[in-house]
C-alpha cells in the first residue's frame, strides 16, 4: 500500500503536469482552451496511470512485447515507380509476411510525387534480432523491395542495419491496446478459440 | 602440444581441412575431454609493458587447432576483452573496429541479454563488470596430473611480472562420470563446422560455414562478418563469451520432488526439462525409459530430429535441448536455425550435485557451470538466444514460457508437458540456474597473440 507521503508526492506530480498543459495552452485557439478546461477531469484521470515508455533497444518505441518502426526513405531514381507498380500488383498480398511471423502490419505510403516513401510497422520483440535471419532467409524479397530506396547498401552488407537505423524516426507516442500479445500468440488463441466452439459445439 | 593420443571418436574427414588450423586457437574446436579438468584465470593488466610481455611468455604455450580430432592431455588457450585490449596498448582505430557490444562489455548490455533481476549485473560477483578483466587463460585436462602442471607453468609466467594482478582462479571440471552441477551429462552436441577436418557425426545435421565461428571466411550469408582490424589482428580469431552460473540445486531437488512421486517420475520429469535423460539419451530414440548405453555412444546420442515429434510429446517445446536448437521443429518466425549455433565449453565447477540436497542453504553451495560460448559474432548471438529462445517462448508457440534450466522464471512460472489426451502443466519452476558474471572476449589466432605481443608504446 502506498504510504500518505508517497500519494501526496503523487498528486503535487499530477497537478505539475495539469499545470504544465495549462501553460502550453494558453496561447491556444478558443476551442482547445474550452475543450481543456471541460476535460480537465479526464485528463488527471490519463495522468494518474504509470509511464508506459519503453525502446525498442537500438531505436523505435516499446510496448510489452511489440515494437515500432516507422521510417521515411528518400527513394532512388524511378524507385517511386517500381514500388508503385509492385505494390499494384501485389494487390494487397503479403504472404511471405506471414512467414516472418514477428510483424503485425506493414504500411507503406509513397509521399511527395513518389520520391519518398513512409514504411511503418509493428513487429514483435526487439530491434534487429532477426535480421540476420533475413539474410540468409530472404535476401531476395528484401532486395526487390528496398533496392528502390536511395543508398540500400544491399541486404548483404553489413551496413544494412545502420542504413535502416538511420532512415528510422522513433515514435513520439504509439498506443497498444495489447501490449503482450505477439503474433506466434494471436495466432494461437485464434486455433484455441476455434477449437474450443468445435467442442461446444459437439456438447451443445 | 603434450603428448597425443592415438586413438580418437571423431569422424576425421577424407578431405583436407580449408581452414589455417595451425593459427586458430585449440579451444576453439578442440572438444572437451572425457574425464576433464581445468582452471580460468582471469587477469588484470596493470601497465601495457607487462601485459605484452605476457604474452611473448604464453603465446609459445598456446595450443593450435591443428589435428584437433586426436585427443590431446592438456592444452591452454588466451583471449582478451576489451578493456584488456586497451590495457595492453592496441590502438584507437583499432579497438574502435570492434564490435559495440563487446566494446562495452557484457554488464553493459543487461538490457538486451535480459540480465535483470536475480540476474542483473548489480548482483554479480564483484570481481565482474567492473572493467579488470583484461585476460582469459583457460586450461583443459583429460588428468589432474597434466592440468595441474600446465597451470603451474602459466602462474609461473604471470606471477614474476609485477604488472599483471590476478582477479581470480576458478578451477573446474573432476566431477564424477562427468555430470553437471545438476547431474545431467553435457557436452554432447556441437555445430558441425565446414572445413574443420571433421565430417558431422549422425544427426549433427549439415555442416555450418566456418565464417559462422571463425573470422574470415565466408559466414551462412555467403560474405565474412566484419573483422577487427589490421587484418592480423582479426582472422583466425574469434569471440568468446564467458557466463557463471551459479546452480540453485536444493530448489531443482525440491522442485522434482513436489512433482513426481517416485524416482521414476521424478527422473522422467528431469528429462522432460532438458530433453535428454540424465545419461545423455534423448528422449526422441528413449521416449519411456533410460537407456545408458544410448546415452554413452557418441555415434548414436545425437543421431535424431524432431519429425516424429511435430506435437512434443516426447521432447516438450519448451525443453532446454528442443530451444537451444530447435532442429527441423516448425517455428512460428522465419528462422535460420544454423546462424544461432554456438561452439559450447560447459565447465562444472564447485561441488558435485548432491540428489539429497534441498535446503535453501544447499542453493548456495558454491557449486555451477562457467560456459564458454565461441562464435564469430558471440555477442548478438548470446542477445539473440537471451531474448528469444531463453526467457521467451512464442518462438515456438508456448508464449511466454522460459527455459526451465536457465531462463530466469518469473512468479507463477509453468513448464508444459504436452500429453495425450489433455497436457500437463507444472508450477513451481524457478530459476534453476542464477547468473552470477560474465565477460565477452576477443580469441585472437597465434599471429594475432604474437602482433599484439609485439606492439609498442
Ligand atoms: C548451468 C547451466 C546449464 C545447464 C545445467 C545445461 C544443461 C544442458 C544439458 C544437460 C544439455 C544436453 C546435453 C548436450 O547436448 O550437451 C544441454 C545442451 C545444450 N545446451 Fe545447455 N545447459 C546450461 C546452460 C546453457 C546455456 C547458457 C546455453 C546457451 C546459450 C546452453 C545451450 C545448450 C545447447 C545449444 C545445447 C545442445 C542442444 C542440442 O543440440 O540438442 N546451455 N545443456
Amino acid at each position: 500500500m502506498a504510504t500518505l507521503e508517497q500519494t501526496r508526492t503523487r498528486q503535487d506530480h499530477i497537478a505539475e503536469k495539469i499545470k504544465k498543459v495549462q501553460e502550453l495552452y494558453a496561447d491556444a485557439p478558443e476551442v482547445g482552451r474550452t475543450a481543456l478546461k471541460n476535460g480537465l477531469e479526464a485528463l488527471k484521470r490519463e495522468l494518474a496511470a504509470a509511464p508506459v515508455r519503453q525502446s525498442a533497444g537500438r531505436i523505435g518505441a516499446r510496448r510489452g512485447k511489440v515494437s515500432e518502426l516507422t521510417a521515411i526513405v528518400p527513394l532512388a531514381p524511378g524507385g517511386g515507380k517500381r514500388i508503385r507498380g509492385l505494390l499494384d500488383v501485389l494487390e494487397g498480398n503479403f504472404k511471405g509476411a506471414d512467414l516472418v511471423g514477428t510483424l503485425h502490419d506493414m504500411r507503406f505510403v509513397l509521399l511527395d510525387n513518389d520520391t519518398k516513401l513512409l514504411f511503418a510497422t509493428t513487429y514483435d520483440g526487439e530491434w534487429d534480432a532477426y535480421i540476420d535471419d533475413f539474410v540468409t532467409k530472404i535476401p531476395n524479397s528484401m532486395d526487390i523491395l528496398f533496392c528502390n530506396c536511395e543508398g540500400w547498401p544491399g541486404i548483404h552488407s553489413p551496413k544494412v542495419k545502420d542504413y535502416i537505423a538511420k532512415t528510422q524516426y522513433t515514435a513520439d507516442a504509439w498506443y497498444v491496446a495489447s501490449p503482450n500479445l505477439t503474433v506466434a500468440e494471436a495466432w494461437r488463441l485464434e486455433k484455441v478459440g476455434k477449437a474450443v466452439d468445435e467442442l461446444l459445439d459437439k456438447i451443445g | 602440444m603434450l603428448s597425443v593420443k592415438e586413438s580418437s571418436d571423431a569422424n576425421v574427414s577424407t578431405q583436407a581441412p580449408m581452414l589455417d588450423l595451425h593459427e586458430i586457437q585449440a579451444t576453439v574446436l578442440r572438444l572437451r575431454p572425457a574425464p576433464y579438468f581445468g582452471s580460468h584465470v582471469l587477469l588484470r593488466i596493470d601497465e601495457a609493458q607487462a601485459g605484452r610481455e605476457l604474452l611473448r611468455r604464453l603465446t609459445p604455450h598456446v595450443d593450435s587447432a591443428a589435428n584437433w580430432w586426436r585427443p590431446a592431455s592438456a592444452w591452454l588457450s588466451l583471449a582478451i576483452s576489451y578493456a584488456g585490449l586497451e590495457a595492453i596498448g592496441v590502438q584507437q582505430n583499432s579497438l574502435q573496429s570492434f564490435p559495440e557490444a563487446f566494446r562495452v562489455g557484457m554488464a553493459a548490455r543487461s538490457r538486451q541479454l535480459r540480465d535483470e533481476g536475480v540476474n542483473d549485473p548489480e548482483n554479480w560477483e564483484p570481481l565482474f563488470g567492473k572493467g579488470e578483466i583484461h585476460i582469459g587463460l583457460n586450461a583443459f585436462s583429460d588428468s589432474k596430473e597434466k592440468w595441474q602442471r600446465i597451470v603451474e607453468m602459466a602462474r609461473g609466467q604471470y606471477q614474476s611480472l609485477s604488472g599483471i594482478g590476478v582477479v581470480n582462479v576458478q578451477d573446474f571440471g573432476a566431477q564424477p562420470d562427468d555430470l553437471n552441477s545438476l547431474g545431467y551429462k553435457d557436452g554432447i552436441d556441437q555445430p558441425p563446422i565446414e572445413g574443420s577436418g571433421v565430417d558431422p557425426l549422425p544427426g549433427q545435421g549439415r555442416p555450418i560455414k566456418a565464417g559462422e565461428f571463425i573470422l574470415g571466411y565466408p559466414g551462412e550469408a555467403g560474405v565474412p562478418l566484419p573483422m577487427p582490424q589490421p587484418d592480423i589482428l582479426g582472422r583466425n580469431g574469434t569471440y568468446v563469451g564467458y557466463r557463471k552460473y551459479q546452480s540453485r540445486v536444493g530448489a531443482f531437488n525440491r522442485f522434482l520432488r513436489a512433482n513426481g512421486s517416485t524416482e521414476e517420475e521424478r527422473e522422467l520429469l528431469a528429462a522432460k526439462l532438458v530433453g535428454r535423460w540424465r545419461s545423455g539419451a534423448p528422449l526422441t530414440l528413449a521416449p519411456d525409459v533410460d537407456n545408458p548405453a544410448l546415452g554413452a555412444d557418441p555415434k548414436r546420442n545425437n543421431d535424431f530430429n524432431y519429425a516424429n515429434d511435430t506435437h512434443g510429446r516426447q521432447v516438450p517445446f519448451g525443453a532446454h535441448i528442443r530451444r537451444m536448437n530447435p532442429r527441423d521443429t516448425q517455428l512460428t518466425r522465419l528462422t535460420d536455425v544454423n546462424i544461432h549455433r554456438v561452439i559450447r565449453r560447459g565447465t562444472t565447477y564447485g561441488k558435485p550435485y548432491d540428489p539429497n540436497a534441498f535446503s535453501q542453504e544447499d542453493d548456495e553451495v558454491p557449486r555451477g557451470a562457467i560456459f564458454l560460448f565461441i562464435s564469430a559474432k558471440a555477442m548478438a548471438t548470446m542477445e539473440f538466444l537471451q531474448q528469444e529462445w531463453i526467457d521467451e517462448g512464442n518462438f515456438i508457440g508456448i508464449g511466454s514460457e522460459r527455459d526451465p534450466i536457465i531462463g530466469r522464471q518469473e512468479e507463477g512460472a509453468v513448464f508444459t508437458i504436452p500429453k495425450e489426451p489433455v497436457r500437463r502443466r507444472v508450477h513451481g519452476i524457478e530459476t534453476f540456474n542464477v547468473l552470477r558474471g560474465g565477460e565477452y572476449f576477443f580469441m585472437p589466432s597465434i599471429s594475432a597473440l604474437k602482433w599484439v605481443a609485439s606492439l609498442s608504446g
